[in-house]
């Protein structure tokens, strides 16, 4: 331990003595692994606790999957899941979960809220209690019995004031009148973002559901039954299904997914996967850096070392005292690190849109924590050792009787070192091209999203959402009334162009849409199981001038289109070239659901053009659009095209609202960029973190490359005098050393392009607006990079014409 | 062991170096022996291989050819690991550039054999202050280097190598970057410390300090070409 003691003083000592490649190396290092911290507290978030309980390993997500079509996770039908509850043998409890929008009305103003209707185990199965009261009783799963429900913290201590004495009272939910029986921990939000639950029941008819499929199963393993061994079963018994229903279970796969799995989407975690990559990258880059700075440091020092092994120190005690100032080197810059990262994590956190941020699983959990620190740690001594082996390494074998004479300059110089170098740099290079070109792709596709939506002018357009009451508005007549006189009241409001509504606005709530199966009148059957699927949009009239969808055929819908009138639909041109290319579908007629579905004939009276409704579609999605006089929706949201600023509008719109339905709560209260962006802020937030990697990157491997040409350079001048003195000019000498470093540099180009072209193959294939063939990622960023390559060049070039040829030729 | 008992033992040691294809012969056919207590210096012109020999004798380099017995144990073809155990634990070095190390300071610098040896801190301490009092150089413990004129810096170059009290001292040149009172004061101290037993092995090419030892051998294209005893008599 005394020597270990010995090797860190002496190791500080050195440190200090060097301040300014003490400051660079540490300074690199800090970006590297506060970046490094950062990443991994988001990571820790959304891989490994997304969940806000703790046994979540014996805990898993039984979903169906439909690969053909693209998705990996769906929910099943209620049939489904309560014949899994019956056979499978796996598991000691399994539960249920729907979502489920409340309006709490009543006692205070009207407010909707996130609820979740649960199987009356959902509790016990994920091993969490209340902080008052109790959660469900079994029979409370009865249709009557049912009138119960429980409160998160949030909604118990923002709706009601923490009252203590909440438990027994009464509140009306959508009109019924429940009873409050527990309220649940500060923090427990499960499923996200849930603000209250309510009992899941099933009536006789939806016990036979078996193609409607909208429960997400949970269900905890019994002790010694793995994952595997449950999804081998769970895959006997959805077999057996699939072969009892074929019609029901046609192209739909039963998958078994662990909790983290199941809470963090895919692409969430496939841009998780990326960054943590790219910081992976960057902090490769910084440890190159590292290593050259220290290559010349410890070159520098090979008498020193020379010394210390004729006084017998041993190769393993020369390598641990260099390794230990690297390991001090970077534990210093891991402190910076930490520091950078707190603030990185900071600004992560902050500018999340809070509406945005309560959807995101494990969104809350994102801090440095104890898991991040001990992360810090490891990747800093493992840098220290990444960035110190190789120098120790070579420079312990130095030639020490060589180098201990008077003017030995030992063997300080060898090819294999130049080599090494030179590899490092090429790395770098390659790497920070990868970097930039995976930034320069990701800002692509996040401009791409941003334009494709200026067609819609979405800075004065206000959305919000309601959500009519079942029991108040159960007949069509009366929720078509309802609308007709919001629309007919908010267009009156001054500031309010136009009014309209629409089922789903493009990007709103994440971008979710729901897609139905749809039949054109006369096309023979489709295969089972490959009914086509579309978006159905029901909408106001004014719904596409409003939002500047413009009409390619046809006629839009119209006031007169009601419930008196034969039913009518637009379509869209995706619609109209997927499924009628070579004929004009006016006129002719399709019906939502499959064929023998109980929904009308719709005759196609117009063609529109094609709406992208979520980031995450590589391409516009088929859409049919309705009539709300012929389909009048229960959620909805309502769209007004403002003459300015959209908020100025909105208590007199919520009073509008009011005098039609006193009791009906407005909510996502936004203007459309605000939801636009809001629907993109992760791939925005991932654009941006790319960016700042890659210009990270970027400024590393010049600090590379101007390090290892600049030492180039002062180990070369004695060469260079020579040459000068044979009568080669400056121009000469500038040549040498710029050939030097574009050649590195444009072997690392070599090796990074075709990497970065994979990485373009990856994200073309996952976001939209990216293509592979980016004349910005491939031409202007690699010849930013080489820009940036040669300056970093031309400064020790520069240094070397300036010198004295007498000077350097008595250099040794 | 006795006094005279032989410490090392040279028998047809050769040396070549093989740079870029070109075979340099440093060292041929070199017979030596030096006894326990003994006092020699490698005398010969500039390139003639004495410095060569002393890294073998210091096993700071190896042989390539011949035997080499030190104290009685082969340590031609050692691996560099016991070749440095020994070192460390059996020769004290002296160079004529000094060649502390500069960021450490006279007492850390003193210290180094027996850093590396594992000895606890308290018997280093203590073995410091003996081999800098026996330099007389314990009143500036806490100098760098840089802080100590060049006979100072070698008179703590010589409690260096003798701090771990090693069965020889090998000092290449000692004096070579000292001016003449300076070097004078080395060499007084080296005999000093011969006559209180140490064994000294010594390269130089000033035949004034050759004659402070016992015997002296020549050397001339990297062969022993003569060797004298003191006060001029060849054998």
């Amino acid at each position: 331990m005394g020597t270990i003691g010995q090797d860190i003083r002496y190791g500080v000592r050195m440190l200090v003595k060097h301040r300014l490649t003490t400051l660079v190396c540490v300074a690199a290092l800090a970006l590297g692994i506060g970046v490094n911290a950062a990443m991994f507290s988001v990571a820790e978030a959304f891989l490994l606790h997304p969940v806000p309980f703790e046994n979540s390993d014996r805990i898993v997500a039984l979903v169906d999957s439909r690969p053909s079509q693209g998705i990996d996770t769906n929910s099943v039908s209620p049939v489904t899941y309560l014949e899994w509850k019956a056979q499978a043998h796996s598991f000691d409890k399994m539960g249920a979960y729907v979502w489920d929008t409340i309006n709490l009305t009543g006692d205070r103003e009207a407010e909707k809220a996130q609820a979740f209707a649960i199987s009356p185990n959902f509790f016990d199965l994920l091993g969490v209690h209340p902080l008052m009261g109790r959660t469900f009783l079994p029979e409370e799963d009865q249709v009557g019995k049912d009138q119960v429900i429980v409160l998160s913290y949030g909604l118990w201590e923002r709706r009601y004031a923490s009252d203590p004495l909440i438990l027994g009272k009464k509140i009306k939910v959508d009109g019924k009148t429940l009873e409050i029986v527990g309220v649940m921990r500060k923090g427990f939000d499960y499923p996200k973002p849930a603000e209250a639950w309510v009992p899941l029941s099933f009536n006789a008819k939806q016990r036979t559901i078996r193609d409607s499929r909208y429960l997400w199963v949970l269900a905890h393993l019994k002790p010694q039954v793995s994952v595997q061994q449950a999804t081998a079963e769970m895959r006997t018994i959805a077999v057996q299904q699939a072969e009892a229903y074929p019609d029901a279970y046609k192209g739909w796969t039963l998958r078994v997914l662990t909790i983290p799995n199941f809470a963090t989407d895919s692409l969430t975690r496939q841009f998780t996967f990326l960054l943590l990559g790219a910081v992976g990258f960057v902090l490769l880059i910084a440890c190159a850096d590292v290593a050259n700075v220290q290559f010349a440091r410890v070159t520098g020092r090979h008498k020193e070392l020379a010394v210390r092994t004729a006084m017998g120190a041993s190769r393993s005690r020369i390598i641990r005292q260099l390794l230990t100032e690297s390991v001090l080197l970077s534990l210093a810059g891991a402190v910076l690190g930490l520091l950078l990262a707190m603030w990185w994590v900071y600004l992560i956190v902050s500018h999340m849109p809070p509406e945005v941020a309560k959807f995101i699983a494990g969104w809350n959990t994102i801090r440095l924590d104890a898991n991040a620190f001990l992360f810090t740690l490891a990747i800093a001594i493992s840098s220290g050792i990444v960035s110190g082996i190789a120098p120790s390494w070579l420079h312990s074998e130095t030639n020490i009787s060589e180098t201990l004479k008077e003017s030995g300059r030992g063997a300080s110089t060898g090819p294999s070192r130049h080599r090494l170098r030179s590899v490092l740099v090429i790395a770098e290079i390659a790497l920070a091209l990868i970097l930039l070109v995976g930034a320069g792709l990701l800002v692509k596709g996040f401009r791409a999203l941003i334009v494709v939506h200026e067609n819609f002018r979405p800075a004065t357009v206000l959305t919000l959402n309601l959500d009519l009451p079942e029991m108040q508005y159960k007949e069509k007549p009366g929720r078509t009334a309802f609308y007709a006189q919001v629309l007919q009241r908010l267009a009156a409001l001054p500031h309010v162009q136009s009014a309209g509504l629409a089922t789903y606005v493009p990007y709103a709530g994440g971008g979710g849409t729901g897609v139905s199966p749809f039949t054109i009148e006369g096309r023979a059957p489709e295969e089972r199981g490959e009914t086509p699927s579309t978006i159905v949009e029901t909408i106001s009239p004014d719904y596409f001038r409003l939002m500047n969808i413009g009409l390619r055929g046809g006629r839009e819908l119209s006031d007169s289109d009601g419930d008196a009138t034969p039913p009518v639909a637009v379509i869209s041109q995706n619609v109209a070239k997927r499924y009628f290319s070579g004929g004009n579908p006016l006129g002719k007629k399709l019906k939502i659901g499959k064929a023998d579905a109980d929904s009308p004939w719709l005759t196609i009276v117009g063609i529109v053009d094609d709406v992208h409704y979520t980031w995450v579609d590589k391409q516009e999605y088929p859409t049919i659009y309705r009539s709300y006089r012929q389909a009048p929706p229960f959620y909805t949201s309502l769209v007004l095209r403002t003459n300015g600023d959209p908020l100025t509008s909105v208590s007199a719109v919520r009073s509008a609202v009011g005098e039609v339905d006193p009791d009906l709560p407005l909510f996502d209260v936004l203007p459309f960029d605000r939801v636009i962006t809001n629907s993109i802020v992760g791939i925005a937030y991932v654009a941006a973190m790319m960016t700042i990697l890659g210009l990270i990157a970027l400024v590393l491997a010049s600090v590379g490359i101007y390090g290892v040409m600049s030492y180039s350079v002062g180990e070369r001048t004695h060469e260079i005098g020579v040459r000068m003195a044979m009568g080669a000019t400056s121009n000469d000498v500038q040549r040498l050393i710029l050939r030097n470093g574009l050649f590195l540099t444009i072997v690392g180009m070599a090796i990074g392009l075709p990497m970065a072209l994979g990485i373009a193959y990856a994200l073309s294939s996952i976001l939209f607006g990216v293509r592979v063939a980016d004349p910005f990622a491939f031409v202007a960023l690699p010849l930013l990079l080489a820009a940036v390559a040669t300056v970093a060049c031309y400064l020790p070039a520069r240094r070397a014409v300036r010198m004295d040829p007498l000077t350097a030729l008595r250099y040794e | 062991m006795s006094d005279t008992a032989t410490l090392i033992k040279m028998e047809g040691v050769k040396k070549v170096f093989l740079t870029d294809e070109v075979e340099t012969h440093a060292l041929e056919e070199i017979h030596l022996e030096i006894k326990k207590g003994q006092y020699i210096s490698i005398a010969g012109p500039s390139g003639c291989g004495k410095s060569t020999l002393l890294s073998i004798l210091g096993l700071l380099d190896s042989p390539s050819d011949g035997t080499y017995m030190l104290n009685g144990q082969p340590v031609g073809k050692l691996t560099i690991s016991e070749r440095t155990r020994i070192r460390n634990r059996e020769i004290g070095f002296i160079f004529q550039a000094f060649n502390l190390i500069g960021d450490l300071t006279v007492y850390e610098n003193v210290e180094l054999p027996l850093t590396y040896r594992g000895t606890s801190s308290a018997e280093r301490k203590q073995k410091v202050q003996n081999a800098l009092e026996r330099v007389g150089m314990a009143h500036r413990l806490r100098h760098y280097p840089s802080q100590l004129s060049g006979g100072q810096q070698q008179r703590v170059a010589v409690a260096r190598a003798l701090v771990g009290d090693p069965l020889i001292l090998m000092a290449d040149e000692p004096t070579g970057n000292l001016d003449s009172k300076n070097g004078e004061a080395v060499m007084e101290l080296l005999r000093d410390l011969h006559r209180n037993g140490a064994t000294v092995c010594m390269v130089t090419h000033d035949q004034r300090y050759a004659n402070f030892a016992e015997r002296t051998i020549h050397l001339f294209d990297g062969r022993i070409v003569e060797e004298t005893k003191e006060a001029g008599v060849s054998v």
